[in-house]
């Protein structure tokens, strides 16, 4: 090892036309903190995954921690909930945001000033925004329940009422995704050559067929990556819920989500092992529905 | 073209922005109301007459000053020492040829895959044991070095022709000079907009924050906001005022760097 050591120091500024490997020093200090903060932590989720006991005492605990995660009604939850945001929240919020990134490139005046205020819930802190939000839902005195009164609806409780809270973190994740979307998509949608509409209007196209033949086709790499960036955030959704219930997963944990369910396991409980079980559990989950959606696009698109 | 529509997107288009822009105008209107009027039903858009001393209150009631220098010298070590390790490392992997590169850039591009809320408190286990649980260190160590920027910033420099790098060393100029005299300068805007995203990201951090700290002292902006809301409970013309007290910063930033920061985003889609 040490000699090994002092090749690369012997290196380090001369200049040879075959192996460099001077590289791994400069490399060092972020595969020093890639090593300790990336790839031990993933290491020890899956050795904690099958450990049970305190932390001074861990133990090979086999399945186990598995077995009671699932036969927690409140793990199954976590995963139902979390299912219901990212089925909701992705396609809702790209539709969204597609329609809007449309209009707003359709040669409005300013439209770089929507797009710059379309882009910053991305920016704010997700709990400051969700503090606001609060106040925005609150059953007695929120806006939101004055502007629904005005067309005769509610009131409703949108924080304490355990049938509205996922309800309720829905429209707050569809908000915030729309930012990031939009941004993604307008740069998209400028990226495209203006002559492919020139030649539509030539040969009499609809509005319809400009946008169902050029714009979606040309924005497919953008939507496809979207839909997956978005879906992977769904399933991590965790701050919006923590400061949307103020610390807690909703009324009678109407609202728990999978990494909500982690750190109460693993922070509050203790119960490391099954922490990190449900843990593996949501990465596994991850990494499937990445991969079957990626291949779903790829179907689609051809 | 199309009349009807035209006006259909501008009202879509305005009705949207309209949703997006109200919740931080009404917060700042609200931090200026009294509780009365905050909390009054039909709600008041515009206080009577602005209380500035609700900022005042706030600032009182929890060490908001702490909590935002806490952040400021947290996101800002992190920000510089990111910058740091991932121009060396960008560099060695751009510019120099060693074994098992590829493999390396392969699980880096793997290594992006995995959630850092799945690795959040594995590293928590890894900062107790090394005694630094409540330390600006538990808080700064984690974030010094990046995959994610690594990958961006490699992206952005294969763009830089190999000349000069061969020039430069045929020149007698060292790595580290070339980086620092021809590297740095021809990638500024890039570094410049990365050193932006990341002092934002971790000013808005909130996970790992509530995690590792313990004591009021070492709160950052984030968890020092939720836990202000928890025990202010309905006094939420304060909670308005704290809010804007995190949000503004951000936006001043914004105002100021918004088409580098939004062109950043256009380049390489950046994640959260």
């Amino acid at each position: 090892m040490a000699g090994v050591v002092r090749r690369w120091l012997g290196r380090v500024g001369s200049y040879s036309a075959e192996r460099q490997p001077r590289a791994w020093l400069l490399l060092l200090p972020a595969l020093v903190c890639i090593g300790v903060f990336n790839v031990l932590p993933l290491v020890r989720v899956l050795v904690m995954a099958f450990q049970s006991g305190t932390l001074r005492h861990l133990r090979f605990a086999g399945w186990s921690n598995f077995v009671a995660v699932f036969a927690d009604p409140s793990f199954v939850r976590a995963l139902v909930n979390t299912g219901v945001f990212a089925v909701v929240t992705v396609p809702v919020g790209l539709v969204v945001s597609l329609m809007l990134a449309v209009a707003v490139d359709s040669g409005l005046r300013g439209s770089r000033v929507f797009e710059a205020l379309l882009f910053v819930p991305y920016l704010t802190s997700v709990v400051a925004v969700g503090v606001v939000f609060r106040y925005l839902f609150n059953g007695d005195y929120g806006v939101v329940n004055y502007v629904l009164s005005l067309v005769g609806l509610g009131p409703f409780d949108f924080l304490n009422d355990p049938r509205l809270s996922m309800v309720t973190l829905c429209v707050f994740g569809v908000w915030l995704s729309l930012a990031f979307n939009i941004v993604i998509l307008l740069s998209g949608l400028r990226a495209i050559d203006p002559m492919l509409y020139r030649v539509a209007d030539l040969y009499g196209a609809s509005a319809w067929e400009r946008f169902s033949r050029i714009t979606l086709p040309q924005l497919a790499p953008m939507i496809t990556f979207l839909s997956i960036m978005d879906l992977i955030n769904a399933f991590k959704v965790y701050t919006e819920v923590y400061v949307l219930f103020n610390g807690k997963p909703g009324v009678a944990d109407s609202a728990v989500t999978a990494v909500f369910y982690v750190y109460d396991k693993f922070y509050v409980q203790g119960r490391y092992g099954q922490g990190m079980a449900a843990a593996v559990v949501l990465f596994m989950l991850i990494l499937v529905f990445t991969l079957l959606q990626s291949l779903l696009v790829r179907r689609l698109s051809k | 073209m199309r009349r009807a529509g035209r006006v259909f997107a501008y009202g879509f288009v305005l009705l949207m922005t309209g949703m997006t822009v109200f919740p931080f105008l009404y917060m700042v209107s609200a931090s200026l109301m009294s509780f009365q009027e905050a909390t009054g039903v039909p709600p008041a858009m515009l206080p009577a007459h602005a209380r500035w001393s609700n900022f005042g209150e706030a600032l009182h009631a929890a060490p908001f000053a702490r909590y935002a220098a806490n952040t400021v010298i947290v996101s800002g070590l992190s920000t510089v020492g990111t910058l740091a390790t991932t121009i060396l490392a960008a560099f060695a992997l751009v510019r120099l040829r060693f074994r098992f590169k590829r493999l390396l850039t392969g699980m880096m591009v793997a290594l992006l895959m995995v959630p850092y809320e799945i690795l959040v408190f594995t590293n928590y286990r890894t900062i107790a044991q090394l005694g630094l649980l409540d330390t600006y260190a538990a808080l700064i160590l984690p974030s010094l070095a990046s995959v994610f920027y690594i990958l961006y910033l490699c992206q952005y420099l294969t763009a830089i022709p190999d000349t000069y790098y061969k020039a430069a060393i045929v020149n007698g100029c060292g790595d580290l000079e070339y980086i620092w005299r021809i590297m740095i300068p021809m990638s500024r805007s890039a570094l410049f907009t990365m050193a932006l995203l990341l002092f934002i990201s971790g000013w808005n951090s909130f996970l790992w924050p509530i995690l590792v700290t313990n004591t009021t002292d070492m709160r950052l902006v984030g968890n020092g906001l939720s836990a202000f809301v928890t025990e202010s409970g309905t006094a939420v013309q304060l909670q308005m005022a704290a809010s804007t007290i995190i949000v503004l910063p951000i936006l001043i930033l914004y105002a100021v760097f918004h088409r580098r920061i939004i062109e950043g985003v256009h380049v390489n889609g950046i994640k959260r």
